[in-house]
């Protein structure tokens, strides 16, 4: 706990879930149901009674009475919210509220761990075949659920023996000149230290089609710790990353591999967190998720589309947090350019994870229940891979439907030739 | 470029989407929410009153006034876009015939005229003599079984001839410990066999002798041959009743028709509004897509419209009573709606009417007749000239204006 009263805190989250303009849209919900047969949890889970009950409808009479608990179920996946024809915030309000519910009861040590994923990364990586034996032994995860309350069966991140920038040090500089300029990469936690072999692919993709890549020493966007309820270690995260992203340039285009991370600097820094800043706003504003980069160069007829053939199908999952921000799925658009990949859209609304949501021993059951139809349509339409734009979803599908599954700039890495087929 | 970009995931968006997919053009849609769909009866209405109950609306159509969206279209038009969805969505999905309206009983036991329909709930059209045998489940609270029962037996059916009902309950939970469950949570529950033996046992103990057994519409999400495995079961004719939202007939018809559009390479944009555009002279370029992170422009060729109308927000009214349309700013009928609000709530309501008025084509027009711009198409709620809920006319308004902005595009070209 920080210098604040937990009282303080409760009272500083409740004024703005009582307050702030978004709670206006409280009066826009029409009460239409929509959000509710597009949520995932209560779809699986009755003892959540929905994003319509916990939010709209059961917020107009909180004022200063407890928060309903069943607001924890709530994964924050944000499907609500997007299909809301109305356009009231209901992921966000229900954020704020479960915000509210934490400071007021106390936050779990596990969730202050287990949204760490920077100080993770850093101190796995240097003992990588340590930490993934340990991660791997039945024992040791049974001890963590136990102890800590990650559900032994969740998925973990595999340590990388060498950091994202530990390879851009040592790797033989360029040797192609840049002709488009330079463009930010920000690779989040999981491209530095977890997803490096996608990170590396998407500089090289970068880099031969012609952008000087500059990649600034970054930190993690807090949207773990958001999700959670820590909200003022959030917004102290994100903070610090965007004035990291400013550091390489205030007028560049920022491209990102992390699905999950842009869409919090997009949107959800600013509208969950309540974050104003104008250096947040710019940050927001220049940055691109990879895919939806490169196909706003194809509709401008500036992608290089001499692809090299991957005959394969190629089940693909488009996350919640990328479809939150609203642009549709660029990244099959984008795979569907290469000739004789299948690209088979999933259907399926969330793969249950939610960033940290299902490794929780209490959530674990639920979020696999949500993840089940994703899971079995990637085992019936694969050819050995599948795709997903964020990391912890491509870890949930890799682990519980046992199909490797790829970040869809390694399949437009190998189709322009560049180093060994993954596929 | 795309060949199109259309605007709404309703009714008249996702056909006049997988209208010109089929026709081979390239296509963004680009929707706040699913449309109207999920907030239907799952049925296809063309006309249900003009202003007295319609038995033939392909026919009615033709007596329309010449400002109503259907005359513009033409009955002939009309019947073949209907036509060209069913064929589309298939018999599991949609029966029936354009030109001949069915009666089918509602959750409030009136009976209500529509085109087309779902096959589970065509055992249910009201002819004299029928007997019902209305089936409510205790867990769900919009299906009031006593209501719909008293008032079907006091109706005299469209054909003059005398109804029988009466009303039993079953008490079957569909997840343990619910305590307000919505119709989509029977209706998943009924995908799986097993669950739906165990409701056909539970009704059949119930229902008694009829020559129908009224259920409310929860029979399968996605399974849709649920009704005629418990009509077996129970060994009667059953049929859906369409319940207040979530809509279960309607959403089966939305996931139809976006997984059609899907597969047919359109490219699918959700949950950011289409807030303004971009034009050189008259003709839209781009309309701008309010998207996390920014502004972004979709270019196309041509441009559908189908936002809904007032109830989707698409034309707005201000707390003075000014009438907009806020997207492109299109000329309505009216601007003020203080004059068109009626004292009588159940009355006609000329504001329900005022939308934008088009050309043949279904290019918004000024008042005088002259094309806003000549790349612009309008579908669905937003035409002037329909009181669709009191009409039943909505359905198919969608599907006609859809198919005629679609077929614009294409020249014709199928």
């Amino acid at each position: 706990m920080s210098e604040k009263s937990r009282n303080e805190r409760a009272q500083g989250l409740r004024d703005r879930l009582n307050n702030e303009l978004q709670r206006m849209s409280l009066d826009m919900c029409v009460k239409c149901t929509i959000c509710e047969t597009a949520c995932p949890v209560s779809a699986v889970n009755p003892l959540f009674s929905g994003p319509k009950f916990v939010g709209p409808q059961g917020e107009r009479f909180r004022d200063d009475e407890p928060v309903d608990h069943s607001v924890d179920y709530c994964s924050s996946c944000g499907t609500c919210s997007v299909v809301c024809p109305q356009g009231v915030n209901v992921a966000e309000l229900n954020s704020l509220a479960r915000a509210v519910m934490k400071a007021e009861d106390g936050v779990p040590v596990r969730d202050r761990m287990i949204t760490q994923t920077t100080l993770m990364g850093k101190a796995m990586t240097p003992i990588a075949p340590i930490a993934n034996a340990v991660l791997d032994n039945k024992l040791a995860r049974y001890a963590m659920e136990k102890v800590v309350g990650v559900h032994r069966d969740a998925p973990m991140p595999t340590a990388r023996t060498q950091s994202l920038h530990s390879w851009l040090k040592k790797r033989p500089k360029p040797t192609k000149q840049p002709t488009r300029g330079a463009l930010v990469y920000f690779h989040g936690c999981a491209g530095g230290y977890f997803e490096v072999e996608a990170a590396k692919k998407a500089i090289e993709v970068l880099e031969f089609i012609g952008y000087e890549v500059l990649v600034p020493e970054q930190g993690c966007c807090g949207l773990a710790e958001q999700s959670n309820g820590l909200f003022e270690q959030a917004s102290a995260s994100v903070r610090k990353l965007v004035k990291q992203l400013r550091t390489a340039g205030t007028d560049l285009t920022i491209i990102s591999t992390a699905g999950s991370c842009t869409g919090m600097l997009k949107h959800e820094a600013h509208q969950i967190l309540g974050i104003h800043d104008e250096e947040l706003l710019d940050v927001g504003t220049r940055i691109r998720e990879i895919s939806e980069f490169l196909m706003e160069l194809y509709e401008a007829d500036e992608l290089p589309t001499d692809f090299q053939p991957i005959e394969m199908r190629m089940p693909y999952h488009a996350p919640c947090q990328l479809k939150s921000q609203g642009i549709g799925t660029p990244a099959a658009d984008l795979m569907r350019l290469i000739p004789g990949l299948e690209v088979l859209d999933s259907g399926a609304t969330c793969c249950g994870i939610a960033g940290t949501y299902g490794l929780k021993k209490e959530k674990y059951e639920t979020a696999q229940a949500v993840g089940k139809p994703l899971f079995d349509m990637v085992k019936e339409n694969t050819d050995g891979l599948a795709a997903c734009d964020t990391e912890t979803c491509r870890w949930q599908i890799e682990k519980s439907s046992g199909v490797k599954t790829i970040h869809p700039i390694v399949l437009v890495h190998q189709a322009y030739g560049l180093g060994q087929a993954t596929a | 470029m795309k060949d199109a970009v259309v605007i709404g995931a309703g009714l008249a968006g996702l056909t006049a989407a997988l209208r010109l997919a089929r026709a081979g053009k390239s296509v963004t849609l680009v929707t706040k929410g699913p449309g109207g769909l999920h907030l239907s009866q799952g049925t296809v209405d063309i006309l249900g009153y003009a202003p007295d109950r319609v038995a033939a609306p392909l026919e009615a159509v033709g007596s329309l006034p010449a400002e109503h969206p259907h005359a513009s279209v033409g009955a002939e038009a009309v019947g073949g876009a209907v036509s060209w969805l069913a064929a589309e969505l298939g018999p599991d999905l949609l029966v029936g015939d354009p030109a001949r309206n069915v009666n089918l009983p509602t959750a409030v036991g009136s009976i209500r005229p529509t085109a087309l329909a779902q096959p589970s709930m065509m055992a249910g059209e009201v002819t004299g003599g029928k007997t019902f045998s209305v089936v409510g489940i205790k867990q769900i609270k919009d299906f009031p079984a006593d209501l719909i029962a008293g008032n079907l037996a006091r109706s005299t059916a469209p054909d003059g001839g005398a109804l029988t009902a009466r009303s039993a309950w079953i008490d079957l939970p569909a997840r343990k410990g619910e305590a307000d469950p919505t119709p989509l949570t029977y209706a998943r529950a009924m995908d799986d066999e097993a669950f739906a033996a165990t409701f056909a046992k539970a009704v059949a103990a119930v229902a008694g002798k009829a020559d129908v057994v009224a259920l409310p519409a929860v029979l399968g999400a996605k399974r849709l041959d649920v009704w005629r495995q418990v009509a077996e079961l129970i060994g009667t004719d059953v049929c859906e009743i369409p319940m207040p939202p979530p809509s279960v007939p309607g959403i089966r018809l939305y996931d139809a028709l976006l997984a059609k559009v899907r597969d047919a390479g359109v490219r699918f944009v959700q949950g950011s509004r289409i807030t303004g555009f971009e034009s050189d002279g008259d003709t839209v370029t781009s309309v701008t897509l309010a998207a996390a992170g920014g502004p972004r422009p979709l270019t196309a060729r041509s441009f559908v419209f189908a936002p809904g109308g007032f109830e989707s927000g698409a034309v707005d009214v201000d707390s003075k009573g000014g009438i907009t349309e806020p997207v492109f700013g299109l000329p309505l009928t009216a601007s003020d709606a203080t004059p068109l609000i009626q004292s009588v709530y159940w009355g006609p309501h000329p504001l329900f009417e005022v939308g934008v008025r088009t050309d043949a084509a279904g290019r918004p027009t000024d008042a005088g007749g002259a094309v806003v711009h000549p790349n612009l198409y309008v579908a669905g709620g937003l035409i002037a000239g329909a009181e669709r809920w009191r009409e039943k006319s909505g359905d198919g308004v969608a599907v006609a204006t859809a198919v005629r902005a679609a077929d614009q595009i294409t020249g014709g070209s199928r």
